[in-house]
This record gives structure tokens, C-alpha cells and sequence, in this order.
């Protein structure tokens, strides 16, 4: 599996965490940004094949970011890192057309399987 | 996952979300009434929450998820927040820090956080139940309805039935969909959303057991049934939905409602048309919390670009440079020597460039004081809470730069001072009114550059200190008789709090006076080749200045030599070089001493000391001495020749040697050779 995938969150630490779980399984990581601003900037800048993108941000949430990222690329695929307790802002992210969620804690294997069938 | 690695980032971020906690729930105690300071706190609390749950540390994440649903309420206004409500939460922010601060030292961060859980979840349902709280406490109970009995006729209702009929007619198909999804599956409303928008351009849910509103609720284990109208087929539909994450099984059939037709045992709680309804009337209440959160995204200042390195690193750093000015010296040395004209020119160049390598790798060790400041306010608030005190803390200079090292020994010092101050320093209020003095007490804590020191002071304006009492104390104590005291400067006498086993409150009190008092204090300021001192006055201030060297690792020395050695004094400790003529030299009770400005000064050779063998004896008339000094007692050194004045680089002994008697390092001289430094504290006893 292969794919140029930009992580966003404002934690460094799970920016990292998440770098690395794909790292590991063979994806690139072209990109990080902590805060949805960023994450537009990066996403014309880099034109990833996906995006893992956190809610809760300052600057710019998660769900602006995407809606912001869908309206210049309507093929944009993001998959949203949500917590417990974020069952709303979920469902808006899909609604908006995010094409999954991982919940946090991660499980390498979750995100994954969600990057997988996504990509696929 | 493997975590370790994560450790130090998590620690780091952590402990910046906490202290952002403490920092926001201060400010929202002075204007309980500001939304935006409650998102920020709810931000943090979000990402600490996120961390810890995936690093495992399941306490951390369970009180910070109660935390957050607390915030949650307050923040859109459902909850007012009350004093005892403000109470828990720093509570729970305690507990928090302790926990991060006990995985710092090692522990698993456990702790017991179910009372202040209770108390939270109390504070959430107390004041209106939200749906996590119900879903809790229902999630389970619903198992055994959404089991089916292997036919689904029953589920229906006659409307349905004809529903299906009809569309059969047209060439549909009706479908009974089972879903399951993985255990783990954590949002599985969210789950049931991407389901229902998967299927929802393929055809029509027209029944869902348990209905869509307890799925949309999590009203329901893990697997749910649906019956839908649809022109594709079976394999298309399964295909779709056994792509969506967490979907552990989908099993699908044709409904054929000539078997089971006469199966009339209809569910009174199936709602069959709600699919579209609900979802609808749930997309509207959420919008309105996301706007909110959007408004407060906009508050957070923008951070710096910065890298974060460890200070390990760093320390090596500096420490490879030091060797590097260790070479600069004997070169300088050789090039003097040689009288090179071009040698001496480019070692003079790489002298000017180290130079502003020290300054700046010195730079990156230095630390704005705020990092130990921050958590000040938040200890004088609860502090003075207990002892019911008022009291404002003005804190001026946090971004005074103090080298890393320094900085993380300096905090617990200043805690001391801090309480003691608040402690023993102000009075009550009544007493203060009755004084005349403003009712709220003030404590300064400023923070300053001087040279090449760093000065902190802390300033309140009660009581001070007094001498008598101070006095009467220490004669009570046999630290000294009464004459000797009535001799004593204010100064001196000050000083006499920092004597270990001196405490002047007149109560033991839960915060301060329990004997470990100043003198650790003392000793710790020190340590890091620092010193304390008092000014005070009677009934309107007490001052403590603590002043410290900005970095520990490169230090201003002064050069000696005794026989063949060559020892390095620290300058900070040394008042004065002489020279005085051997009949000058007096002997008081088997000790030499001198009369050296009005003040009788032991004199101590340093020969004798570190046992430094000599070849020939040389006669002298003179003798030289340095001077130095620890708080008010000095002392004379008794040296052979001054070489001079040079910055050394401070390097430990090792662990071979840990604790040679008055001797707190080495250095390299320019020319190889090795020098000891004189620790002069332990010199002068």
C-alpha cells in the first residue's frame, strides 16, 4: 500500500504517532499541520491522496478545514480523528464528506484498515 | 502500539495543557461569565484527554472525558458555574497534575479519580442529564431487543407489509439487512450514520429494530437490523456497507412475506418512516455547538515556530563546546608562544567566534522564569483559600531568562518562600483593617537581569520581621547568647531564619513551620551557587532577594597556584586578593587569623587542606590571601601566587569521586594541564 497522506492535529504527539503508524506501513506522510488553516495551505500545496484530520484544532476546526478542503477538491478524501464523545462532530464531518472516522486512542491497525478502504 | 517513544512528547504536551487549564480556570474565576476561557479550558482538556487514552493511561482519560462534559455544559450554557463547581474542577486539575508528574518519575499514572468522577458526572446529570450520561446507563439494557427469533415478519407492521408488496410489484427488492459492528467500535452512532448515508442513494430504510432514533442514541449492543427497498443487488449493497470501518458482518436476505405472514406479533416501539426525520433533527442540534467551538478557535495565539530538543542533547552540546574552548585556550597559548603573525591572527578570529557560539548555545539553554512563575497564582489562590488570607500576586520579569539547569532547581525554593510569606508574611484581614492597611494583602515576585546574575525577589507587604522576637528565638535556642545578638546587625540577625531548626510561627500550620524551614531554602539556593538575602521593616515589609548566577556550566574564575598545582576559585565567592606580612598574622585560640578591613578573618591554608606536597620549603615574609566570602562569614586562603583571572568550563568528577571535601569540580587549562575548583562554601564552616 502507498499513498502521499497529510496529518493533521495540534498535538505534536499525536501528529507523530500517526506518522509513524503509517510510516510503518508503507504510506508518506508529505505533510503535517496543527490547525485547519494550515491544513488547507498544505492540502493545494501538496495535493495528498488523503488526509487524517483532527476536530478539535485552534485556528480552524477539523470540520471547517474539510468543508474548506472539499470546496477546492471535491475528490479530496479525509478521514477525521475524532475522540469519544465526538459522535456529533462525526457525524457533521460526514456529512460533509469525510469519507471515515478513526476514534483516539488509535489502533495501528484500525487506521489502517480505515486508510486502506479509503485509498482503495 | 509500542508508547515509549511517545513518552517525553506526551509528558511535555501534557504538562502545557495543564498548565493552559490552570491559567484559563484562574482567569474564568475572575469572570465566571466568559464562554471563551471555558472552550480553551474544554481544548486542553480534549487533548489531554486524547493523548492519555492512547497512551494507555486509562485514569488520566476517564477524569479529563468527565471534565470535558462538565465544560462541555458550561460552555454551551447549561451549566452555570458556581464556586463549587470551580472547586472540583481544580480539584480534578490536581489530580491530573499529579498523575502526569507521577508518570514523569516512572509509575503507571494510576490513581483513585473515581470520587471526583462521581462528583463530576454529579455535577453533569445534576443540573440536566445529557445524552451521554443516559446512553451510559442504558447502552447495555437493550441487547436482548435487538435479537430477532430468525424471521422478521413480526417486525412488521401492515402499512410495511403492503409498503413491500407494492414495491416488489415494481420490481424491487426487499431486503433484510444484519449489521454488526466490531466490538471496539467506539462511536457507534457515528457508525450508523455512514451506514444509513451508504445506503441511502441505493434505495430506502423502511425499518430499522432498534429504531433509528436509539441507534442514532447507542441505544443498542453491537448489531441492528434493517429492512430496506432497493433496486440493486444484494451482493452491491453488502459490498458497500462491509467497507465501512468497524462493520464486523452484514448478512443479507430477501424477505419473502408469504412465510412468516401470519406472525402478527408487532413490536409497539418499532417506528418505521423516522429514518430520515431523525437524522435531520439531529444534523440541526449539532450545528449549533460546532459554531461556538468555531468562534473560540479564533482566540489561541499563534505559536512561534520552534523545534524541541531535548535538553540532553543540549548539555552534550555544550559540553563538546567546552572541550572546543578548552583547545582555544592552548592555542591561544601556542600562538602566543610561537609569535606566528598569521597563526595569531586566525586564532584571535576562531577566539571572536567561539565567543559567540558560547553566547549563543548558552542562549538556548535559557529559559524564560515564567515556566516556574505559572504555576504561582494557582498555589497562592488555594493557599490563601485555606488559610483565609486575601491576598493579590503580582508577578513582574517572568521573561527573565535563566539557564535550563537553574531553572529546575529554583521552583521548590520559591514555593518555600512563597508559602512562607503568605504564611507567616501577611496578617489576617481583620487584623490588617484593624492596622489600617488594605484589606487584600499583596505578594510580589519579580524577576530581573543584573550582570551577570539573575535576581528574584519576593516582596510582601505584612508584618516583617521582628528583631527581638527573631533574637529571643535564637537564644532560646542556644544558637547564640544574648550579648552576641545585641551586636548583630538587622541583617545578621534575618539571617538567623535560614539556621536549620529555626521556625518563628508561633503555630504549626499546614502549610509552612514544620521545621524543614529556610535553611533547606539556603542550602539549595547554594547549591546552585546562589545566595538569599532579608530586608524587612517592622509592621509594613519583608523582602527576600535571591540571587543567582545565570549559568553554571561556564564560570569566572580566579587562577591560584599552591606549590605545583593550580586551583581555580570561583569569582563569585571571592571579596578580595592581599598580601600580608606574616607578623600581621595573629593566633586566636590555636586558629590564625587576620585583621582584614575591621573584621577578624580565620585564615585557612590550603596546603594543609588538600595535602599538596612541596619539594623545598620557601621562607616568605608574605603571605598571599584571597578572600572569600559565603553570606556574612569569610575566610582567608592561603595561596602561593595569583596567576590570574579565567572563564573555565565546569566539569564534575565523575562518579568515581563524588563528594572530595571542599572541592567542586575540574576544569582544563589552556596549556592541558588540570585544575581543581574550590568549592569555598565548605571551606568556610
Amino acid at each position: 500500500m502507498s499513498g502521499k497522506v497529510l496529518v493533521v492535529d495540534d498535538a505534536a504527539f499525536m501528529r507523530v504517532m500517526i506518522k509513524d503508524t503509517l510510516k510503518k506501513n508503507g504510506y508518506e506522510v508529505v505533510a503535517e499541520a496543527a490547525n485547519g488553516q494550515e491544513a488547507v495551505k498544505l492540502y493545494q500545496e501538496h495535493q495528498p491522496d488523503l488526509v487524517t484530520m483532527d476536530i478539535t484544532m485552534p485556528e480552524m476546526d477539523g470540520i471547517e478545514a474539510l468543508k474548506e478542503i472539499r470546496k477546492a477538491d471535491g475528490n479530496a478524501k479525509v478521514i477525521m480523528c475524532s475522540a469519544m464523545g465526538q459522535q456529533g462532530m462525526v457525524v457533521q464531518a460526514i456529512q460533509a464528506g469525510a469519507k471515515d472516522f478513526i476514534v483516539k486512542p488509535f489502533q495501528a491497525d484500525r487506521v489502517i484498515e480505515a486508510i486502506s478502504k479509503v485509498l482503495k | 502500539m509500542d508508547t515509549n517513544q511517545y513518552l517525553d512528547m506526551f509528558i511535555d504536551e501534557s504538562k502545557e495543557h495543564l498548565q493552559a487549564i490552570n491559567d484559563n480556570l484562574l482567569e474564568l474565576e475572575k469572570n465566571p461569565k466568559d464562554i471563551d476561557i471555558v472552550k480553551n479550558v474544554f481544548r486542553s482538556a480534549h487533548t489531554i484527554k486524547g493523548m492519555s487514552a492512547t497512551m494507555g493511561f486509562e485514569d488520566i482519560a476517564n477524569l479529563t472525558h468527565e471534565l470535558e462534559n462538565v465544560l462541555d455544559q458550561v460552555r454551551n450554557e447549561i451549566t452555570e458555574i458556581t464556586p463549587e463547581i470551580m472547586d472540583v474542577i481544580f480539584q480534578s486539575v490536581d489530580l491530573l497534575e499529579g498523575m502526569v508528574y507521577s508518570i514523569i518519575e516512572g509509575s503507571d499514572g494510576k490513581a483513585n479519580v473515581a470520587p471526583l468522577v462521581e462528583q463530576l458526572k454529579a455535577i453533569a446529570s445534576g443540573q440536566q442529564p445529557t445524552a451521554k450520561e443516559t446512553k451510559q446507563a442504558t447502552s447495555t439494557d437493550n441487547k436482548s431487543d435487538g435479537n430477532v427469533d430468525g424471521s422478521y415478519g413480526h417486525l412488521l407492521d401492515e402499512y410495511q407489509k403492503t409498503v413491500i408488496l407494492q414495491s416488489q410489484s415494481t420490481g424491487h427488492n426487499a431486503l433484510h439487512i444484519s449489521i454488526s459492528l466490531s466490538k471496539d467500535c467506539m462511536l457507534k452512532a457515528a457508525r450508523v450514520f455512514m451506514i444509513f448515508d451508504a445506503l441511502e442513494g441505493l434505495g430506502e430504510v423502511i425499518l430499522a429494530d432498534p429504531a433509528v432514533e436509539d441507534l442514532e442514541d447507542e441505544k443498542f449492543d453491537l448489531s441492528f437490523e434493517l429492512v430496506f427497498l432497493t433496486a440493486e443487488s444484494k451482493d452491491l449493497i453488502k459490498g458497500k456497507l462491509v467497507n465501512i470501518s468497524e462493520v464486523a458482518e452484514v448478512e443479507i436476505k430477501n424477505i419473502d412475506l408469504t412465510i412468516s405472514s401470519e406472525d402478527e406479533d408487532i413490536k409497539a416501539d418499532v417506528e418505521p418512516t423516522v429514518s430520515e426525520s431523525a437524522l435531520d433533527s439531529s444534523k440541526q442540534e449539532q450545528k449549533q455547538p460546532t459554531e461556538k467551538n468555531q468562534a473560540a478557535m479564533k482566540t489561541k495565539p499563534i505559536s512561534s515556530k520552534t523545534i524541541r530538543v531535548d535538553i540532553e542533547r543540549l548539555d552534550v552540546l555544550m559540553n563538546l563546546f567546552s572541550e572546543l574552548v578548552i583547545d582555544r585556550g592552548r592555542l591561544e597559548q601556542i600562538a602566543r608562544e610561537l609569535g606566528h603573525s598569521e597563526l595569531v591572527e586566525s586564532v584571535e578570529h576562531m577566539s571572536r567566534i567561539s565567543g559567540d557560539l558560547q553566547n549563543l548555545i548558552l542562549n538556548m539553554r535559557m529559559v524564560p522564569i515564567e515556566q516556574v512563575f505559572n504555576r504561582f497564582p494557582r498555589m497562592i489562590r488555594d493557599l490563601s483559600k485555606d488559610l483565609n488570607k486575601k491576598v493579590e500576586l503580582d508577578i513582574k520579569g517572568a521573561d527573565t531568562e535563566l539557564d535550563r539547569t537553574v531553572i529546575d532547581e529554583i521552583g521548590d525554593p520559591l514555593v518555600h518562600l512563597l508559602r512562607n510569606s503568605l504564611d507567616h508574611g501577611l496578617e489576617s484581614p481583620e487584623e490588617r483593617i484593624k492596622k489600617g492597611k488594605p484589606e487584600t494583602g499583596k505578594i510580589q515576585l519579580h524577576a530581573y537581569h543584573s550582570g551577570n546574575h539573575v535576581f528574584i525577589e519576593i516582596i510582601d507587604d505584612g508584618n516583617g520581621l521582628d528583631r527581638q522576637k527573631i533574637l529571643n528565638k535564637a537564644i532560646e535556642r542556644g544558637l547564640l547568647t544574648e550579648e552576641q545578638g545585641n551586636q548583630m546587625s538587622d541583617q545578621q540577625v534575618f539571617m538567623l531564619l535560614f539556621q536549620s531548626g529555626f521556625s518563628t510561627a508561633k503555630v504549626v500550620t499546614d502549610v509552612s513551620g514544620r521545621g524543614v524551614g529556610l535553611d533547606v531554602v539556603r542550602s539549595k539556593i547554594e547549591a546552585l551557587s546562589g545566595q538569599v538575602h532579608i530586608e524587612s521593616k517592622l509592621g509594613e515589609y519583608t523582602k527576600f532577594q535571591i540571587e543567582l548566577p545565570l549559568t553554571l556550566s561556564i564560570i569566572q574564575s580566579m587562577l591560584i597556584r599552591i606549590s605545583d598545582e593550580k586551583y581555580a576559585i570561583p569569582l563569585s565567592s571571592i571579596i578580595e586578593t592581599a598580601v600580608f606580612s606574616k607578623k600581621d598574622i595573629y593566633l586566636v585560640q590555636g586558629q590564625q587569623v587576620i585583621d582584614f578591613r575591621g573584621h577578624i578573618v580565620p585564615l585557612v591554608s590550603l596546603e594543609k587542606v588538600f595535602a599538596i606536597p612541596r619539594a623545598d620549603e620557601v621562607e616568605d615574609d608574605e603571605v598571599s590571601v584571597i578572600v572569600v566570602k559565603k553570606g556574612d562569614k569569610m575566610a582567608g586562603l592561603i595561596v602561593d601566587d595569583f596567576i590570574g583571572q579565567q572563564e573555565i568550563v565546569l566539569k564534575n568528577l565523575g562518579t568515581y569521586l563524588p563528594n572530595v571535601f571542599a572541592i567542586s569540580g575540574a576544569t582544563i587549562l589552556g596549556d592541558g594541564q588540570v585544575a581543581l575548583i574550590i568549592d569555598c562554601n565548605a571551606l568556610i564552616q
